[in-house]
């Protein structure tokens, strides 16, 4: 449209023309980025997880009870000592390697390279095929971890010794 | 006119409520804006974030088991008195003497479990999602902080009981602190109030437990959501371009 | 000295007392938190020294410890493991101490054997007032770290561990 001649339709002077864009609920094929409320259709499904993650943990509390084992006796150690699940790989990690190193050096490093991570991966891309580097690094972690917190957890009797889960279970939570 | 619309319509109800029933989009949008309970949402989010394979609902969850645990805790706390004569005695008695105390105690246990769960995987799905990429960085850095805390309310829980469990998986734990180049010693001390977990030891692990834990972690969780939804419309930096 | 209008010495001034009083703060927090070492580095009256064996050991619970020989000498060993914490226990049927933790293993006098542990079991001080052992559990010597055992005993039997800890 020039400026000079104005366009004329149907006895009607058009200013300027806008692309057809239906309301969101009625177009066919939503797209990821169009704007929706919040209420009613975020917070449906929140209050959906939120119930489902309380049956969970209903159910659970009914099946198993807490453990609670003798009071504290500072003169005994019980064999094995085992710390929780989440820190059953910091313990395993402890079992091979000198304290500093296995108690101060790797879960502080894991630390101050979880905070520095959005610092130091500058690279814009989202996708994970443009990002090989930084999830594979990640992933190694992440695996390594969770392999550590198994062994620790599960694979390990008195005296830190190996022992097959399936013939004595020594897990504590 | 429904009976909830007659209540609103009264005086009293529309000192509380202050607008009037949603009926169109515009409404609803005024009314979220107006409410208290529900100013942390955004008005509107992308549509992505409504699936589940966009966030599996990871921090929800969390949210929601620090929710219970925050509700079950209390209950624990009418009943427990954190001193090595009383605080064993008071989780049997907790057991067997009161109502439903058995089923509170395991509801705070497994809610502890599955949120150290949930958080890790959170973190987890957040990060193959690049979603601390800018401008949301710092909000991922408040995202480990509160991790490592969720971490340290489980560690300065699990003495509560003073059961064998207890004593000596703080003691191995604490016993890391000594392995802290130059300060390790006084770390040690510092962390169990003496040489050897004891009554002070308790004493600082329970304030640390039921107060300034929670208490920090609060107002973190309140200041990540507050970055969420201030960042909650922002198109991916690439928009959009995962799948 | 550079010069500054009102509102930046103001600021400057409202800084300074921001800092003045987190510096103060802090400080106090960490006077009040830190271990004011109560409790610790008591003197321990134990049992005559002709009661300390110089086969196996004498726990003794007051003072945290081990009392045995070495070339004749008392030796007060801490039963606290060098590595996390765990208390070592003696195992008769090996003659050694095993700490059930970890795995690390100790000879009788508290050397270095095998495991994770760092170093040998640390030791007070010791002497002899009126015909009684005192242990000085404030007085603590650090074990020696990892090399040749100057103890020649080896293992009398099977261990206590499980089977071959880590």
């Amino acid at each position: 449209m020039s400026d000079d001649e104005p366009t004329i339709i149907g006895n009607k002077r058009v200013l300027g023309i806008v692309p057809s864009r239906p309301p969101v609920g009625e177009r066919k094929d939503p797209r990821a980025d169009d704007q929706v409320m919040v209420w009613p259709h975020l917070l449906v499904r929140h209050a959906v997880v939120a119930v489902a993650v309380l049956l969970v943990v209903l159910v659970l509390a009914v099946l198993f009870d807490a453990p609670l084992r003798e009071i504290a006796n500072p003169t005994v150690t019980p064999n094995p000592e085992k710390a929780p699940w989440y820190f059953a790989a910091l313990q395993e990690l402890l079992a091979n390697f000198h304290p500093v190193v296995a108690g101060v050096l790797v879960p502080g490093g894991i630390v101050l390279g979880l905070l520095a991570l959005p610092y130091i991966d500058r690279n814009p891309a989202t996708a994970p095929s443009r990002r090989k580097v930084a999830v594979a690094t990640f992933t190694f972690f992440l695996v390594a971890w969770i392999a550590l917190t198994i062994v620790g957890f599960a694979f390990r009797g008195p005296s830190w010794s190996w022992v097959w889960p399936w013939q004595e279970w020594y897990g504590e939570l | 006119m429904s009976m909830s619309s007659k209540l609103r319509q009264t005086t009293i109800g529309r000192s509380i409520w202050r607008t009037p029933d949603a009926v169109t989009e515009r409404d609803r949008a005024a009314k979220h804006w107006a409410s208290f309970l529900l100013h942390i949402y955004p008005v509107k989010v992308r549509r992505d974030e409504l699936s589940f394979r966009y966030s599996w609902f990871l921090g929800v969850i969390s949210l929601v088991l620090f929710a219970s645990l925050f509700v079950s805790g209390v209950y624990l706390m009418f009943f427990y008195v954190p001193s090595p004569a009383t605080a064993y005695g008071d989780i049997e008695n907790l057991q067997t003497e009161v109502a439903f105390g058995q089923f509170i105690r395991n509801v705070h246990r497994w809610s502890a479990h599955l949120m150290v769960l949930a958080v890790a995987a959170h973190m987890s799905r957040v990060f193959y999602r690049g979603a601390y990429k800018p401008p949301r960085e710092f909000n991922w850095v408040i995202g480990v902080i509160l991790l490592v805390m969720t971490l340290l309310m489980s560690f300065t829980g699990y003495l509560l009981p003073w059961d064998q469990l207890a004593y000596w998986a703080i003691t191995v734990g604490s016993s890391m602190a000594a392995f802290v180049p130059w300060a390790g010693d006084q770390a040690q001390q510092t962390l169990l109030a003496g040489d050897s977990v004891g009554s002070a030891t308790l004493v600082r692990f329970y304030v640390l437990h039921v107060f300034v834990l929670p208490g920090t972690m609060v107002m973190l969780v309140m200041f990540h959501l507050w970055r969420w939804r201030k960042d909650s419309m922002l198109s991916h930096p690439e928009g959009g371009d995962h799948e | 000295m550079e010069s500054y209008d009102r509102r930046g010495f103001l600021i400057r001034i409202w800084r300074w007392a921001g800092g003045l009083v987190a510096a103060a703060g802090a400080w106090t927090t960490w006077d009040v938190l830190r271990a004011n070492g109560a409790g610790a580095g008591a003197r321990v009256r134990t049992v005559a020294p002709d009661e300390v064996p110089s086969v196996g050991v004498l726990e003794v619970r007051e003072m945290k410890g081990y009392l045995t020989r070495q070339d004749g000498e008392v030796v007060a060993l801490w039963w606290k493991c060098p590595h996390l914490g765990c208390k070592v226990p003696w195992c008769d049927s090996s003659g050694q101490f095993e700490c059930p933790c970890h795995g690390s293993v100790f000879n009788r006098i508290g050397e270095y054997r095998r495991g994770p542990a760092p170093r040998g079991m640390d030791s007070y001080a010791v002497a002899v007032e009126n015909g009684e052992l005192v242990v000085d559990t404030g007085e603590v010597t650090l074990g020696d770290p990892p090399g040749n055992e100057t103890l020649d005993e080896p293992t009398t039997g099977p261990e206590c561990l499980g089977s071959e800890g880590g």
